[in-house]
C-alpha cells in the first residue's frame, strides 16, 4: 500500500515538472530554429542558433539594454534590501502602538493596483526632471509595503537576546543592526534579494512609461517591441527571452538554499 | 565603526552613483529629442512599432529628405504597438510633453479615438498634402468633421491568397476563383476537402480579422459614423455573421485559436486558402519550400447590395504631435516623402514589401515587378487595383468597444443562437460598454 502511495506522488511529481519544464526545453529548442519551424512546431535542436543570435544584435542593442537592466536591478535591490530590512527591524524591534498603526496604513498601499499612482507618479517624476533616467525606475519600488512586511515578520523569529547580550557588551543600536542583526538573518535577505531583484528585472510597465529614448530601455522593453512586428522572428525572439531569463535563474540557484530557508523562516 | 563607515560609503557611492545617472541623462534629454537651436542638425524623433517594417520606412524616407535637406537628421524610436499606445496615453492623460516625439504612428482604428480624446494635440494636414493622390477610403479613414489629420501610411488591402497546387487536383483553374461570391467559396472549399483532404481556410472565433474584411467589403461597419452599434437593422451585418457561421458549419475551416496558429497553418501546408491583407506576403513567403505554389485572387464577395470583391485590413498612418518643437519640420518632412514621393513608395514595396495607398506609384516599376514565389503572377498590381475598389467607411470611436461586444456573442451564434436576437444582444451590451 505504501509503495502504491509513493508510486502515486512520484507519478504526479514527474508529470507535474514535465509541464514546468516544458516551456524552458521549448525555448532552450526555438532558439535554434527559424521562425518558420518554430511555427510548424518543430520539437527538435535545429542549426539556426549563430544566425539568430548574429540578427538579434544586428537588430537591437542588446548589450546596452542588459546594463540598464543589471543596473536597475542591482542598484534597486541592495537600496530596497537595506531600507526595508531598516523598516522591518525598527516596526518590530521598537514596537509601539502608533508605529504599529502607522504599519497599518503602510499595508493599505499594497492593495493600490500600480495603473492607478502611474499617472500621478509620472507627473511627479517629470516635474522632479528624473524621467528617463535609471532613478526614476529604482525609486517609486525602493521601499515596498510587502518588503517590509517580509523582513517583519521573520523579526519576529529573531531571538532578541542577541540584541540585549549586545547592548550590554557596549554597542550601539546601528551596529546592533548591521553587525548582530544583518549577519544572523542571511536567509532572509537571500530570499528578499531573489524576489527584489526579480521584480526589478522583469518590471515593464514604470520603465516603459518612464524611460524615454532607445539607449535607455530595459531588456523586458527589448523584447517586447520584437514580438509586435507584423512578421515577428521567433527565433530571434526565443534568444532574447534566453538571454532575459539567464540572470534570474542564476540567482536564483546561487541563493536557492538560502531562499528555502529564509522562505522557512531564518532562525529556527 | 569600520562596519559603520563602509555602510555609510555604499549608500554614498549608491547615492552618487544614481545622481550622475540622473544628470547626465537629463542633459542627453535635452541636447537630443527637445532641443533644436543648438546644433546645426536638425532631429526629428518617430516613435514606430516595427523595426523591420514601419521603422525602416521612416528610415527610408529620411534618406530621401536629405538629399535637399542635408542637415535633416531622424530618430526613430521601436516599442511594441500595445507599448506605444499606453506611452502615449500616459503622456498625454498626465499632460506631460517631454519625452514625447514629434511623430507618431497611429493604427487606423485608433485615430477617431485619439483626436477626439486629446483635442488640439495633432495637426491638422489638410492643405499641406494633396489627398486627391491615395486611394479615397483610406483618406476617409483619416477625416474627421472637415479636417484630415496625418498623412495616409501603409495598407491592408485584401486577397485571397491560394494554393494553386491543391485547387488544381481538386478541379479548379485560375478562372473559376476570380469574382465569385462567398458561397461559392465554400462549395469550393468542399470539393477541395474532399478531394485533397485539406481544409479551404482557418477559423478563429476569438479573432474578428474575418469579419471586419467582410463588413468593410459592402461599405459597412462595426459603428456608425455617429459612433452608434451597427448590428441592429444592418443587412450588411447580417449576410456577414451568415456567411461567417456557413463557414464553420461547412467544416472547410481548420479551427486555430491565436495568430502563431493561424500562421503555421499556411507555412505547414494545412490550408488551401488565406484571405488576408497585403502585409501577409512576407510570412506566405517564409515557407520557402512552396515557391511557385502561391497565387492571389480577389477575395470572395457578399452576395449583396454593394458588395465587392475587394476589402482592406488594417493599415496604419504618420501623425505629428502640436506640441512639438519640431512641428513644422515634422509636418515638412512627412508631407514631402509619405505624402508625395513615388520614389519612396516603389523603394518601400522593392526593399520592406510594403504598399501604400498613392495613387502614382501604383503605374511604376516596382508595383509591376513579377513574384516568381507566386508563379510569375504581377502580385502588388493586382493588390494595388482592388485597393482603389475599397469601398471607404469611417471606422469611428468605438471600434474595439464593437468588435469586443461581437466576439462575447459569437460563440452562440455558432452554435445556431437565433442571428436577430442574438444581434439585438451585441446591440444592448456595445451600448452598455460605451456609455
Amino acid at each position: 500500500m505504501k509503495k502504491l502511495t509513493t508510486m502515486v506522488v512520484h507519478l504526479f511529481l514527474i508529470v507535474a515538472s514535465v509541464i514546468s519544464l516544458f516551456p524552458f526545453v521549448w525555448m532552450l529548442m526555438g532558439m535554434t530554429n527559424s521562425s518558420s519551424e518554430i511555427l510548424k512546431g518543430k520539437f527538435s535542436f535545429g542549426s539556426m542558433l549563430m544566425e539568430n543570435i548574429h540578427k538579434l544584435l544586428d537588430m537591437t542593442s542588446l548589450g546596452a539594454a542588459f546594463w540598464n537592466s543589471a543596473i536597475i536591478a542591482i542598484i534597486g535591490t541592495v537600496g530596497t534590501l537595506l531600507l526595508s530590512s531598516m523598516a522591518g527591524y525598527g516596526f518590530e524591534i521598537y514596537h509601539s502602538k502608533s508605529k504599529s498603526r502607522l504599519f497599518g496604513l503602510l499595508m493599505l498601499s499594497m492593495m493600490m493596483p500600480f495603473a492607478a499612482v502611474m499617472i500621478p507618479l509620472f507627473r511627479m517624476f517629470s516635474g522632479m526632471g528624473l524621467l528617463n533616467t535609471p532613478t526614476a525606475v529604482i525609486l517609486p519600488t525602493i521601499t515596498t509595503a510587502f518588503m517590509i512586511f517580509f523582513f517583519l515578520q521573520n523579526t519576529k523569529s529573531f531571538p532578541r537576546e542577541l540584541l540585549q547580550a549586545g547592548r550590554v557588551d557596549g554597542l550601539s543600536e546601528w551596529r546592533l543592526f548591521t553587525r548582530i542583526y544583518m549577519p544572523t538573518m542571511k536567509p532572509t535577505y537571500a530570499a528578499a534579494a531573489i524576489i527584489t531583484f526579480m521584480n526589478y528585472w522583469n518590471s515593464f510597465l514604470w520603465p516603459l512609461i518612464a524611460l524615454q529614448t532607445q539607449d535607455k530601455k530595459t531588456l523586458p522593453l527589448v523584447v517586447s517591441s520584437l514580438a509586435s512586428s507584423y512578421n515577428p522572428d521567433y527565433g530571434i525572439i526565443m534568444v532574447a527571452i534566453v538571454i532575459t531569463t539567464l540572470p534570474s535563474v542564476l540567482i536564483f540557484f546561487l541563493l536557492q538554499k538560502q531562499f528555502v530557508q529564509g522562505m522557512l523562516g531564518s532562525v529556527k | 565603526m569600520k562596519k559603520f563607515l563602509s555602510v555609510l560609503l555604499l549608500v554614498t557611492m549608491t547615492a552618487s552613483l544614481l545622481a550622475a545617472c540622473g544628470s547626465s541623462n537629463s542633459d542627453s534629454n535635452t541636447a537630443g529629442s527637445t532641443d533644436q537651436g543648438g546644433s546645426s542638425k536638425k532631429k526629428v524623433v518617430a516613435w514606430a512599432w516595427d523595426p523591420s517594417f514601419n521603422g525602416a520606412a521612416l528610415k527610408i524616407a529620411e534618406e530621401l529628405y536629405q538629399k535637399e535637406h542635408p542637415d535633416f537628421e531622424l530618430e526613430v524610436v521601436d516599442m511594441a504597438k500595445a507599448d506605444l499606445e499606453q506611452k502615449l496615453n500616459a503622456n498625454l492623460a498626465a499632460g506631460v510633453k517631454d519625452g514625447l516625439p514629434d511623430i507618431i504612428l497611429v493604427n487606423d482604428p485608433n485615430i477617431q479615438k485619439y483626436v477626439t480624446a486629446y483635442p488640439n494635440t495633432f495637426a491638422d494636414f489638410t492643405d499641406k498634402i494633396d489627398f486627391t493622390q491615395f486611394s479615397p477610403y483610406k483618406v476617409d479613414a483619416l477625416r474627421i468633421g472637415d479636417k484630415i489629420y496625418g498623412v495616409p501610411f501603409d495598407i491592408g488591402v485584401t486577397g485571397m491568397f491560394y494554393r494553386s497546387d491543391y485547387l488544381e487536383q481538386a478541379g479548379y483553374t485560375a478562372k473559376d476563383l476570380e469574382n465569385i461570391t462567398w458561397d461559392q467559396y465554400i462549395e469550393i472549399g468542399k470539393v477541395v476537402k474532399e478531394k485533397t483532404g485539406k481544409y479551404m481556410t482557418t477559423i478563429n472565433p476569438n479573432d474578428e480579422a474575418l469579419t471586419s474584411i467582410l463588413l468593410q467589403s459592402a461599405g459597412s461597419w462595426y459603428i456608425t459614423p455617429e459612433n452608434k452599434g451597427n448590428f441592429v437593422n444592418n443587412p450588411v451585418m447580417a449576410e456577414t455573421l451568415r456567411v461567417y457561421k456557413a463557414i464553420s458549419d461547412s467544416g472547410i475551416a481548420k479551427p486555430v485559436t491565436g495568430w502563431s496558429e493561424f500562421v503555421g497553418s499556411f507555412n505547414a501546408g494545412d490550408v488551401a486558402t488565406v484571405v488576408s491583407g497585403v502585409w501577409q506576403v512576407p510570412s506566405i513567403m517564409d515557407a520557402k519550400d512552396q515557391s511557385g505554389k502561391w497565387r492571389v485572387a480577389p477575395i470572395p464577395r457578399l452576395n449583396i447590395k454593394g458588395g465587392v470583391n475587394a476589402s482592406n485590413e488594417g493599415g496604419s498612418s504618420w501623425f505629428v504631435l502640436n506640441g512639438s518643437k519640431n512641428k513644422d519640420l515634422a509636418i515638412d518632412f512627412l508631407a514631402k516623402t509619405i505624402g508625395g514621393s513615388s520614389e519612396f513608395y516603389e523603394r518601400f514595396l522593392k526593399e520592406k514589401g510594403g504598399v501604400g495607398s498613392y495613387i502614382p506609384a501604383f503605374s511604376s516599376d516596382a508595383y509591376g515587378q513579377q513574384s516568381e514565389f507566386f508563379g510569375g503572377q504581377a502580385i502588388y498590381r493586382d493588390f494595388t487595383k482592388w485597393s482603389t475598389e475599397v469601398p471607404g467607411i469611417s471606422l469611428g470611436m468605438y471600434t474595439q468597444e464593437a468588435k469586443d461586444a461581437l466576439k462575447n456573442e459569437l460563440p452562440n451564434i455558432l452554435q445556431g443562437a437565433d442571428l436577430t436576437q442574438s444581434l439585438a444582444n451585441i446591440q444592448k451590451l456595445f451600448e452598455q460598454q460605451v456609455q
